[in-house]
């Protein structure tokens, strides 16, 4: 049996106007996994994220990463354990150099400076990105950014990567590039998208969410082929399951 | 290019300038920061007649400029809209000191428009000593070195964040606007009447990215004090350079240094 690395139960929420986003919702996830979390726009699949690394501590009901439950005081060491890759990059860079944004988190985890430079250089090489190390922020191409993101995410070393719809904005390269990487990484990776080729191509479990309720939990072979429910909650086949 | 545009493209470049890897972008920020404020300090400090005096701390920037080999043209450039604010600060002064303090050939010249003209030379050294210091240091190595000074980490987060808070508000700026005239096509600038929800929309924009980039830091173990890695050994010229430059500010202060070079060629 493998780790329970994300156990969650009866987890509900709701923003300050006070609609309820997530409605108790049970989820698991294991050391292996790659969860592709889809559902339309508005399902609640941002929000779960976020939740789990603690972004808003406003829930009711239960979050327990590694074993160590979700609050105020066990943040930091959360934080350590899980990635969590923005959906626009510009968000999430903020350094003036990609080298000094992937030193960030090592830098505050207070990790002594050769230490710091090898986890820079290796989180690089994971992402095929040691060339542009000394590139400005600003100039790189969205592609990049997105891949320099997710290096800033790897220098902390986490046993697990969360994902806001990563494929967002990509061209056809990029897109191929980063579903490359996200294979290449071991861990527990949940990636939240309604780009049902993307999710085909990185995950091996399925969980659709509508109406911030988990609707089906399974293989992407179940799921993705299931057109009739894929459709009843706003979605559509992988073109590359269309058979065309 | 749109003004947002430009305006964004010129914080770049000069954020590019000051992480290139030249001799004076390597010398120690706080070397840097202290020689700075003592020039500017000097400078100040010349008495509002001495006209030659101050022309004489020109050989600063004027050397820096050099040394570091930027752009002047550039420089001006770059602060066309801050010169002429800082220069009209003596714009009255003729008005107010109109004793004769000295004749220039056979041109009298008040002690208001002398006053006026120190007052506009010292306001200038001033820019570009800080324009120098800028645009030889990284943002980073600038709050680096107001760490080391004991400036409070809080403090010296705020400045790190808003200048990383001009670019967001800037390209917000710019997305909205461009938003805009796509569907005002043919308007020139924004129509008066939305300016008000334009605002307000940027200000939003910009809000919530402030604040996911605030989150993203977090995430990643931030906890108020900024850590910025190099802390290589000092090199000679960390002290030289500002010793050396500290003495020739003191000369020049001292000495009517230009009279004297002057005296030599009459
Ligand atoms: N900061 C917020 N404040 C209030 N409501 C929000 C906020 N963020 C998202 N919501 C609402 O929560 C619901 C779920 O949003 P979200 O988690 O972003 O969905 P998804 O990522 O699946 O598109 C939506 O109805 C959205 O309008
Ligand atoms: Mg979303």
């Amino acid at each position: 049996m493998s780790h329970i690395h994300i156990d969650v139960e009866n987890l509900n929420f709701s923003y300050e106007n006070g609609t309820p986003v997530l409605k108790n919702l049970s989820f698991r996830a294991s050391e292996n996994d790659s969860v592709g979390i889809i559902g339309a726009n508005g399902a609640g699949k941002s929000t779960f994220l976020k939740l789990l690394v603690g972004l808003n501590l406003n829930f009711t009901g239960s979050i327990r990463i590694e074993e160590i439950p979700l609050e105020k005081k066990t943040l930091a060491k959360i934080r350590e354990k899980i990635g969590y890759v923005f959906q626009d990059s510009d968000s999430q860079l903020f350094m003036t150099t990609v080298g000094e944004d992937v030193a960030f988190a090592p830098r505050n985890y207070g990790l002594p400076e050769e230490e710091v430079e090898k986890r820079v250089q290796e989180a690089l090489e994971k992402v095929h990105i040691t060339h542009l190390r000394d590139k400005s922020i600003f100039k790189l191409s969205g592609g990049e950014k997105k891949l320099a993101s997710l290096a800033t995410i790897l220098s902390m070393t986490p046993d697990m990567i969360l994902l806001d719809e990563p494929s967002v904005a990509l061209d056809p390269k990029n897109r191929r590039n980063l579903i490359h990487v996200l294979n290449e990484f071991e861990h527990l990776k949940l990636i939240a998208s309604h780009d049902l080729d993307f999710i085909w191509d990185t995950c091996n479990r399925v969980v659709l969410v509508n109406h911030g309720e988990i609707i089906a939990d399974g293989s992407p072979e179940e799921i993705l082929r299931d057109g009739e429910l894929l459709d009843a909650n706003g979605l559509e086949k992988p073109l590359s399951l269309t058979g065309r | 290019m749109s003004k947002i545009g430009q305006a964004i493209s010129e914080i770049q470049s000069l954020e590019t300038i000051s992480k290139e890897d030249r001799r004076v972008n390597r010398i120690h920020p706080l070397s840097k920061l202290i020689l700075t404020v003592f020039y500017i300090a000097v400078t100040v400090s010349f008495h509002k007649y001495d006209l030659p005096g101050l022309i004489g701390m020109a050989v600063y920037p004027a050397a820096v400029f050099m040394i570091a080999d930027l752009s002047f043209r550039e420089a001006l450039r770059r602060l066309r809209v801050v010169l002429p604010l800082v220069m009209v600060m003596g714009i009255l002064n003729p008005f107010f000191d109109r004793k004769i303090v000295l004749m220039v050939g056979a041109l009298p010249v008040s002690g208001g428009v002398l006053s006026m003209l120190t007052l506009m030379i010292k306001a200038v050294l001033t820019v570009l000593a800080g324009y120098l210091f800028i645009a030889t240091t990284p943002i980073e190595e600038i709050c680096r070195a107001l760490r080391i000074i004991h400036i409070p980490k809080t403090f010296v987060v705020v400045v790190l964040l808003i200048y990383r808070y001009i670019t967001v508000l800037l390209s917000e700026a710019r997305r909205i606007t461009q938003a805009y005239q796509l569907r005002a096509p043919g308007q020139k600038g924004v129509h008066y009447k939305v300016w008000g929800s334009l605002v307000g929309q940027m200000l939003l924009r910009s809000m919530d990215r402030a604040n996911d980039i605030y989150d993203s830091m977090q995430l990643r173990g931030f906890d108020g004090d900024l850590r910025t890695g190099e802390k290589k050994a000092l090199t000679p010229l960390d002290f030289l350079w500002p010793l050396l430059w500290g003495a020739v500010i003191v000369l020049l202060r001292i000495f009517p240094v230009v009279e004297l070079l002057g005296g030599l060629f009459v």
